[in-house]
């Protein structure tokens, strides 16, 4: 069963970082605020609304045709899924630069991007209902 | 990276140089936040110290669970107060101890005088003391729009000093990320004498987990409290100006310099009135889902020309975050009844870079003293303070805030000072040197202000205190004890640091079990005397530094005032102090400056 998730009202966001944090406990058991496939966009200053970025699942997805391992690869359903042994040892990161939304960030420990899971944590601890998050239709 | 803190960041301006101490038995024993503050102000505060000299330190120190558990999102200053000449302790929310957590420290000592304007740059391990001449004499605002990145990885914060600091102005505080606030007791006068204008630490760090499935398990729970439940349902609809009508219907909302305990216009600077015409957003700090930081927009036209018709559409908007403090400072207690008008005044407040509760208490003073013909008129000059005339109180906000002569120089001491000079100490509404909060609820307020380390309404929480023990028949002894149980409990919370507003949540057994999931056991009862043992230590720097329990005023204003008791008695009152000098003394702390003076005098290393 797949999920699809979306950032539909980042306009009500509060800054308050739930979901960010909640991504890293899901991925890495850490709190990270940098390994992290959500991101709370500050605009230049705390006056400025948050903006949220989430991997929007692309059906063509430009990180992946960017990527000359073949590491990342589009599922059926769009997005991508990361093989990290064919990653290993990329020092371009093309597939970072290639995300037009800035949607994939560095793991710079590990250096692998990081790929969101569609685990939702980020829906589910956000007390604003930005996202939604639902199973997908086959 | 450990889950738990161990590391100081010692900053050196004169020198411009850092070093980092690796103390993981400090965090270990006192935590973080007040805790660990009291212990770096015991180490690196000289006795007696002038607190504008370059010796006199400034402390910031997050906590354990900064980054990890909702609404543990505050950090802890520590220094000497020039106001009140001893303990200088003031709490802010927003981004700053995220940021310097996830830089990788728990705690932050910056020493030393630099020989111009400066500024702090922390990236991670890398500080940098960086000549900043032009952002002096820029607001806080400013500061943070010019030196937050455009968009980064990780967690920033930019702090800042006003004009109030860098004059020296003894209730100067330090705003950080724009709408959060070490406000109280002039840490901004005391970074101004340091010609350190702004702070901007960039963490990129992690902090790991140390039993991930069952710490997301209770981090869940504790969410769902926040969110879901009643507790914190105050804090993210009205937010704290619901107590404008709540205190107004108890008779307890200070007006007219404390004179009054309703406000006939209570109404036009209620909460419900904020909400309905002001609140254009609200935000969070980084790690807490509840949003109490309400932004009203203030709207000035910039170009009388321009208003072709739409005029809204040439006017520029500007956010200004308000809670029920500054309302009641700059509403109610000006008489000034009108939402509109009281943003103004906290706008100037945070363009200045003043603490908006001593700014109310000066102008209110003033006011009366002017009434009252105690101020020479040409020392007023053109400004003459009334009541509810709000663009003059501005005026006079900013001749204070830039010293402009000697008058206002001595407004800048604060509301004790300037009545010392002119007289009016009857109604100079000061208690421990500190500018009460908005609360005419009695005798646990005003006993909870005058014995608190910090001589804060959030050091015991007297006036909610109060509100039990009108209903409940406390006699004025059982006050006093549950004023002292609250502030050793609160210096635990506060070492964690949790925000004030979800301190229901962390109950003792829900802070027990968040304490093991890091890897801290701790029992109940040890944290108990943990915070028993902090209080004493900031106590005992107070007394170190002149400050004598049993010697202090409570204003005669006080007790004119009718609160919910009635008007409190002044006999009543020193019979409480009494009592709780006793029981703290019980509890092996001196606090009475003969015996230290005494002390002092027979020890080998006394001072001539």
């Amino acid at each position: 069963m797949r999920f699809h998730i979306e950032v539909e009202h980042p306009e009500r966001c509060i800054g308050c970082y739930s979901c960010l944090y909640a991504c890293s406990r899901h991925l890495y058991s850490v709190v990270d605020p940098t390994r992290v496939a959500v991101f709370v966009r500050v605009n230049k200053s705390l006056e400025n609304p948050f903006n949220i970025i989430a991997c929007r699942f692309c059906a063509a997805p430009e990180c992946a045709l960017a990527c000359p391992q073949g590491a990342l690869e589009t599922l059926p359903e769009g997005g991508v899924t990361l093989t990290p042994s064919k990653c290993a040892g990329c020092k371009n990161f093309d597939c970072i630069e290639a995300c037009m939304l800035g949607a994939l960030v560095l793991d710079r420990r590990a250096r692998i991007p990081v790929i969101c899971d569609r685990c939702g944590d980020c829906a589910k601890f956000c007390p604003h209902d930005i996202f939604r998050y639902e199973e997908m239709k086959t | 990276m450990s889950s738990r803190l161990r590391r100081v960041l010692h900053i050196d301006l004169a020198e411009k140089e850092s070093r980092v101490d690796e103390r993981p038995e400090l965090f270990d024993t006192y935590l973080g936040g007040a805790g660990v503050a009291s212990k770096l102000l015991e180490e690196e505060c000289p006795p007696r110290v002038d607190p504008f000299s370059p010796e006199s330190p400034v402390i910031f120190a997050v906590g354990p669970f900064t980054g990890l558990l909702p609404s543990m999102v505050k950090t802890v200053a520590m220094f000497k107060s020039p106001l009140t000449g001893n303990l200088g302790e003031s709490h802010c929310g927003g981004h700053f101890a995220t940021a310097l957590r996830f830089a990788g420290f728990g705690a932050l000592v910056v020493k030393g005088a630099a020989d111009g304007p400066s500024l702090v740059l922390i990236e991670d391990s890398e500080v940098r003391v960086k000549a900043a001449s032009s952002l002096w004499g820029l607001s806080p605002l400013q500061v943070e729009k010019s030196l937050r990145s455009a968009d980064q990885e990780g967690m920033e914060s930019v702090a800042s000093i006003g004009i109030a600091g860098e004059n020296g102005v003894y209730y100067s505080g330090l705003i950080a990320d724009r709408y959060h606030h070490f406000g109280r007791l002039g840490l901004g006068a005391v970074m101004g004498a340091k010609k350190l204008k702004a702070i901007r630490i960039h963490g990129t760090g992690e902090v790991a987990l140390e039993r991930p499935t069952e710490f997301k398990e209770f981090y869940e729970q504790i969410h769902r409290r926040i969110v879901q439940t009643e507790e914190m349902r105050k804090y993210h609809d009205l937010g704290t100006p619901i107590n404008v009508m709540m205190l107004n219907e108890l008779g307890a909302l200070p007006t007219k310099n404390f004179t009054q305990p309703r406000f006939e216009r209570a109404e036009g600077i209620s909460g419900e009135r904020f909400l309905e015409t002001l609140l254009e957003r609200k935000i969070s700090c980084p790690g807490c889902p509840v949003g109490c930081i309400h932004l009203g927009g203030l709207r000035t036209s910039f170009s009388p020309e321009h208003e072709l018709g739409r005029r809204e559409a040439f006017e520029e908007l500007e956010l200004v975050p308000y809670n029920y403090e500054p309302i009641f400072a700059l509403g109610s207690n000006l008489e000034i009844g009108d939402a509109s008008s009281v943003l103004r005044l906290i706008a100037q407040c945070e363009r200045l870079g003043m603490d908006a509760i001593m700014t109310g208490s000066v102008l209110a003073w003033l006011t009366e003293a002017v009434e009252k013909g105690l101020i020479p008129r040409q020392e007023i000059g053109e400004l003459e303070p009334r009541w509810g005339d709000a663009p003059t109180y501005s005026k006079i906000m900013e001749n204070i805030a830039l010293t402009k002569n000697q008058f206002y120089k001595r407004l800048a001491l604060g509301t004790a000072a300037a009545a010392e000079k002119y007289g009016g100490k009857d109604f100079a509404v000061s208690i421990g040197k500190n500018s009460p909060a908005g609360y005419a609820t009695g005798y646990g307020f005003v006993v909870g202000t005058l014995v608190g380390a910090r001589h804060s309404h959030l050091s015991n929480m007297g006036y909610s205190i109060d509100q039990k023990a009108v209903k409940s028949n406390l006699s004025l002894e059982q006050i006093v004890e549950k004023i002292a149980d609250e502030e050793d409990w609160l210096y635990v919370y506060y070492s964690l640091v949790g925000c004030y507003f979800a301190r229901g949540v962390y109950d003792e057994e829900t802070i027990v079990k968040a304490l093991a999931l890091i890897g801290l056991p701790k029992a109940g009862g040890s944290l108990r005397g943990l915070g028993n043992e902090i209080f004493q230590r900031l106590y005992r720097f107070k007394v170190r530094e002149g400050f004598n329990l049993g010697k202090e005023e409570i204003p005669k204003r006080m007790t004119e005032i009718e609160t919910p008791y009635g008007r409190l008695d002044q006999g009543k009152l020193r019979e409480m102090v009494q009592h709780y000098i006793r029981l703290r003394e019980r509890q092996g702390l001196r606090l009475r400056r003969e015996d230290e003076a005494l002390t002092e005098l027979l020890s080998p290393t006394a001072k001539t």
